[in-house]
Parts: C-alpha cells; structure tokens; sequence
C-alpha cells in the first residue's frame, strides 16, 4: 500500500495500530464528608515523565518504583485536585506504594483519604495529569456506587463535575422488578412452572392436586427453590467472583425454560419439581447480576444495593404468582385446562424458549 | 440446618472478595517491561522543549521520533506525546509546513481520514510550499485516497508527484496499478526498482502484499521476513503472521509474535489470541484483549471496527457481528485485507451475508482487484 511508501520521505507511514492509548482510573468513594480518592496512572507513562527506569535495562523493578513513590505522588499531587461542594477538603493521610494490573499494564495505585467540611454531594475534578507530556492520556472517573458510564477526563479541559447518585435501597427494589417485568424469559419461566403447580405428577403424567392448600405449599416450594437458587448465584455474579460468558448463560436460560416446558407437556425430569427448578434458578440467577456488576461495589457496600435488587425480583415474581395462580387454581380441574390451556401454552414456550436456544448459543436472530 | 449454613458462608465470601492493588514482596521483582526505551538525548530534548515548549525545530523532531515510535512500535501512546509536542500550533490554521504535515499524520494514525485530508489540501493550496513538503503533502493525500479505495484521486496525485520524487511516485502507480487489474505488470515494476542494491524494507512489504495477493506462496513469506529483517515493526510482523494463520501454521505465527519485544501491542496481542486459539489453548489473553478493543472504541467509537470484526470472528466465532463489524469497517477503509475480512465474515454469516457477498464481487470485478485470497474462498471473484 502507499502508505508504506511514506517511510521514504519522511519516515512515517501509518502502520498497525496497537489501540491502547494511555489511560488513567480515578476512583472515588464517599461516605458522608470522608472521601477515599484513587489513582491508577501505568507505570509506563510515569516512565516517560519521570524516568523511573534508573539502571536504563529496559524494564522497571519494584524497587525502582517505590523509591520515585514521592515523586509519583507529587507528579499526582500537581496534575489532580478535587473539591467537594466547593469547598477545599483536607488530605488526612495516604495509602502506602501498591500496583494493580489494568489492560494495558501495571498501574501505580495512588489511594488518598480526605475529610471535607460537610457531607458531600457533589465533587469538582480538575484534571492536568500528563496535560504537557501526552494530549491523547484520558482518565475514567467514576464513584463508588454510581450507575452508567464513567466520566472521560481530559487533562487541562477545567473542572468536572461527578454527583452522588441519590438512589438508594428502594432504587434498587424498583430495578430488580422493572428487570423481571423486561425479562420475558424469566417471566415464562415463572408461568410454565406455575401453569402445573396445581398439578401433581403420578407416572407418566399429572393429576389436579385435590386440595388449594396442597397447591399453595408447591407453589411456596417451588417460588423458595427458584428464590434461594437465584439469590446465591446472583450474590456471587454480582461480586464478580463468578464470571462466565454472557452468550452461555444467556443460551443456558432459555435451556431451562424449554426443559421446564417440556417437562408440563411430558414429566420426565427426575426428583421433585423444586429440586429441577432450584437447580435452573442457579442459571437465572447469574443472568440477574448484570445491572449490578456495572456499579463496582465491593464487600459491604454490596450488600443494601443486593437485597433492594433481590426484593425487587422477588416482588415481580409474587406479582406473576399473584396474577396466575387464582386462574390455575379454578381451572385446574376443567377439561380445557387440561386438553388446551396447560399443552397449548406449554408448546408455545417450548416453540420460543427453542428459538432463543439456537439464536443465543448460534449469534443468530431468527426473532424480529 | 447444613445447607443453609453453606449458603450464608458462600454469600459472605462472595461478599467479601473482589481484586484488590497489590504489595510485590521483592524490591528486584520486575513490575513493568518497557517496550522500548527512550534514550537520554530523546529525555533531554524532552526536558528542553518543556522548558520553552515555542521551539518549533525541537517540536517537530521530538514529535517527528514520536511518530516513528507509535508506528514501528504499534503504540498509540507516542500519538499523544506527537500532539503535545506540536501543542502550541496544534490549532493554528497557517502553521508552519511541517506541523501541518504531522498533524494530518495524527489525524491520519487517529484513522480521522476526512480531517487529515483537510489538512493536506490546506497545504497543498499554499503557492509558496518547498518541494519536499508538497512531495510529502501529495503523498500522504494518495495514500489516505487510496485506503479507502479512491484509486483514480490517487493516481492523480501519484502523477503530480512525479517530478518530485521519482522513484516514490514509480512505487505509487505501480501499487495503484495492481489494484486496478494490472497486478502482474506491477509486480513486475516493483521488483526492477529493487534490483541491483539490497531490498530496502518498504519495498520489501509492499511486493510481499502484492506477492501474497497474487498467490505466490514462495515469495510472499520471503519477501515479508526481508522486510522484517530491514525494520522490525510491528505492521510487517503482523502481516507475515497472518499469512501463516491463514495458511493454518499458528504455532510458527505465535513463535513469531512472542519473540518480538512489541507482543503485548494490540495488532499483535489480537493475533497471538487468534494463533493459541487455532493452537486450542485456551488463554486469558482473549479477555485482556476485550478490554483493550473496548477502551478504543470507547476512545474512537466506530474506529477500530477492523480489529473487533477480525475478534469476533476469528475468536469469538459470533459471525453475524463478524459481518456487521466488517461492513462498518468497509463503509470506512477499503484496503484488501478489509475485503478480506468482509468477504470471510459475509461466507461465516451464512444466508445473511449473501448481498453483501455480492456487493463484494461487483466492487472486486468493476475495478479488476486481483487476490488469490478472494478466490479461494469465493471462486466467482476471480477477475
């Protein structure tokens, strides 16, 4: 290609781009009016403006970093100050040297505790770091807790301004149910399982159980099965302890939701129902964690923001229980239930939870 | 009860764990390998221009070496550095030659063709611009033209710069030439200017690709270990390595890659995830990469599109993304590797990539492209 050609004239031509320009994360943490700030600047970067490479062998040791920690710290100290509400916050002490590995390489991690004059609702940044040294260094500010995307800082684009999300627990209940109400695989989970619970299997088939109260105590099991499965996966997916891609687990719902449907059309699922349904809200459960996992909480943090969600889940899920099951509980005796209702909606789960079964473990989109 | 008591344990774990910055234990312990080192003179001239940062000499070779760092060494790092090099002129309209000419390089290297074109006609309407700086300015214009496959813009620029610069202008025609159904001819003009001395690299990796394009299985891989034996860049060792995964030998492509002191730069960190892939060794590597290829589109939204198609195809194996990476890459650089990369993704996609499979071919026929990487995977693109 031409380009190659430019290397002739001027030395240059626009070859392959490696694409991880340089890139800062600061972090801060709120509670009332201490603020924990945190800055991850990459070790090469600091290498270039304060040549921290002192026997120049190309590679930097651990020693080499921590005895420039205080010129680090004040490179830090002149490119970075914040204000809360307008008002100056008084450094109280800093976190010793440490290192943390980002996608583009280790980083020095420069944490800084501070106390402001009142309880902070809003912090101005004003970011300059490598301002003079690299136009193109960006950092992504973000606070503990905050939904949405990261601030991008632009060194010496004047002060920013980040705002503490007023959401609180009931946020949270409201996010867990608008993301049962949008999930429509969940929801026909909830139905398919719901549509036979005033059932009771013998052999090969179902039976209407003789009593409400007989029906009621399954549904209970099976709502608690589904609920404490869900819970834990959710809880360990959310903490970012279990991670697995999001194409299988999303491909794996719907499994459950076809296997759930075929099991109403034809019992063959081994063991009490609450045990299949446990099992299968493990899945779910993962698959709930998504809002979550964005928000970068970690240990206690998590916890309020996990049960408000969870709340939120389980209220939708009464809801549906609410709505189908006084309809299942007068029907399940009628001949339509049986011949139509409960095969007739079962089929059609079964029809798209296979659809989504191939379109999601494929990539494809077979759905408009 | 037992199960419960299992359950409140793996909920407070969960709880309770997440990564954490670390102490090393070792002052020796290695933290950090540098990719390339900056000698003291480059410090020195640094320290210099930060003093005084209006000297235009200084600024123009401090970011000039940048430059050439961010492209042999694949770091879009050194981009940055080049722009705040040229910080003081940087929004000047009538700057002089020299900056303009590294800022349309930026712009360029930043894949913003449209502005960096701006720049270059801005220059090129100067009546008083020296030689060299119009030779340079035609150039860089016929070169922007010609990845996004506006041959004809090209050519006439490539003419213009004959009596300039001769032998750069031969290599133009020749290029544009092989591109318009002329490859043999060309390849032809490109191995007479390389006779008599020894290859220079440029010349080198521009043969290997038409070699590659023609199907010459002997002399492309020659050719593209010339070139890298002449300048190790990260461009030229991407290249040879995707001539030997498409060929099917990863293992020699990953050797390759893991010997340069630039593995870690992304074109090849994309392509040793795709070798070990190949190899079916699995490796946290994909995920490094994913992050990489999300804070450069977040950077660049829509501008990296040809990495994150050949992601999501070659490691990801999501076709149907593949394909609408691709398309996004082709509305925007036309090069042949992107036919490539369109035409491979289109054929993974299946049904849905048929209208763009021949939307491809008509593009490939009308202006007479000839690669025998098309024809093998498609036999109707043969022109």
């Amino acid at each position: 290609m031409i380009r190659l050609l430019i290397a002739l004239l001027l030395c240059w031509a626009t070859a392959a781009q490696a694409h991880q320009a340089s890139e800062g994360y600061l972090v801060y943490r709120v509670e009332g009016a201490d603020v924990e700030q945190r800055l991850d600047l990459a070790l090469r970067d600091l290498d270039r403006d304060l040549g921290l490479d002192a026997n120049g062998d190309g590679q930097l040791s651990w020693g080499e970093v921590r005895s420039r920690w205080s010129d680090i710290e004040s490179l830090a100290d002149r490119g970075l100050s914040f204000q809360a509400d307008g008002a100056a916050c008084a450094l109280q002490r800093r976190a010793e040297p440490q290192l943390d590995e980002h996608s583009d390489g280790r980083h020095a991690v420069l944490i800084s505790h501070w106390h402001c004059p009142a309880a902070v609702h809003e912090l101005q940044i004003d970011y300059r770091v490598f301002a003079t040294t690299d136009a193109g260094h960006r950092a992504l500010a973000r606070l503990v807790g905050a939904a949405g995307e990261p601030l991008v800082l632009m060194p010496g684009a004047g002060p920013q301004r980040l705002t503490l999300d007023g959401r609180g627990f009931g946020g949270f209940v409201v996010e867990g149910m608008a993301h049962i109400a949008s999930g429509l695989d969940h929801v026909l989970f909830l139905v398919t399982l719901l549509l036979v619970a005033v059932w009771r299997r013998e052999g090969a088939g179902w039976v209407p159980r003789a009593s409400a109260r007989s029906a009621l105590a399954e549904t209970l099991r099976l709502v608690t099965a589904f609920t404490v499965a869900h819970s834990i996966t959710l809880g360990l997916a959310a903490s970012g302890l279990i991670d697995p891609p999001t194409r299988w687990v999303e491909s794996l719902i719907a499994l459950t939701v076809l296997l759930a449907a075929l099991d109403n059309l034809r019992p063959f699922v081994p063991g009490p129902r609450w045990s299949m349904v446990g099992l299968f809200g493990l899945v779910h459960g993962v698959g709930f964690a998504g809002p979550l996992k964005d928000l970068g909480l970690r240990g206690q943090e998590l916890l309020l923001p996990l049960l408000g969600f969870n709340l939120g889940v389980e209220l939708g899920q009464l809801a549906v229980v609410a709505l189908l099951l006084p309809l299942a509980l007068l029907l399940r005796d009628r001949a339509a239930y049986r011949r139509w209702i409960v095969p007739g909606g079962s089929s059609a789960v079964a029809m798209l939870a296979l659809l989504w079964c191939v379109e999601r473990s494929l990539d494809l989109s077979l759905l408009p | 009860m037992k199960v419960k008591a299992w359950l409140a344990l793996l909920l407070a774990w969960s709880l309770a764990a997440s990564a954490e910055p670390f102490i090393p234990k070792d002052d020796a312990e290695v933290v950090q390998r540098l990719p390339y080192r900056v000698d003291a003179a480059e410090r020195a001239s640094r320290v210099a221009l930060a003093r005084d940062p209006s000297q235009l000499p200084l600024a123009v070779s401090t970011a000039r070496a940048a430059l050439d760092r961010a492209r042999i060494h694949g770091d879009p790092r050194e981009l940055g550095a080049a722009q705040a090099a040229l910080a003081p002129w940087w929004t000047q309209r009538d700057a002089p030659a020299d900056v303009v000419l590294l800022r349309a390089r930026l712009l360029q290297a930043r894949h913003d063709f449209a502005a960096a074109l701006t720049e270059l006609r801005g220059l090129l309407a100067r009546a008083d611009l020296a030689v060299e700086a119009r030779a340079q300015a035609l150039l860089d214009a016929a070169a922007i033209h010609q990845l996004r496959a506006d041959l004809p813009e090209a050519r006439a620029l490539c003419e213009q710069l004959r009596p300039l610069a001769a032998l750069p202008a031969t290599a133009c025609l020749a290029e544009l030439a092989s591109l318009s159904g002329d490859a043999p001819a060309a390849s032809q003009v490109l191995a007479r200017l390389s006779q008599g001395r020894s290859i220079s690299p440029w010349l080198a990796l521009m043969r290997a690709e038409l070699a590659e394009r023609l199907g010459d299985e002997a002399t492309a891989p020659a050719l593209y270990r010339a070139a890298l034996a002449g300048q190790d860049e990260v461009y030229t060792r991407a290249a040879l390595a995707d001539w030997l995964l498409s060929r099917g030998r990863a293992a020699e492509a990953l050797a390759l890659m893991e010997r340069s002191a630039d593995a870690e730069a992304d074109a090849l960190l994309l392509r040793r995830v795709i070798a070990l892939r190949q190899l079916g060794r699995p490796t946290p590597l994909v995920d490094t990469l994913r992050k990489r290829l999300a804070a450069a589109d977040r950077r660049e939204p829509g501008r990296h599109a040809r990495e994150q198609a050949r992601f999501a195809l070659d490691v990801e194996a999501r076709p149907r993304e593949a394909l609408r990476l691709a398309q996004a890459n082709w509305a925007f650089q036309r090069e042949p590797a992107d036919a490539l990369l369109l035409l491979r993704a289109a054929v993974a996609a299946g049904r849905d990539g048929d209208a763009t499979r021949l939307q491809l071919a008509r593009f490939v026929l009308e202006r007479g492209w000839q690669d025998a990487r098309l024809v093998a995977i498609d036999g109707s693109l043969t022109s």
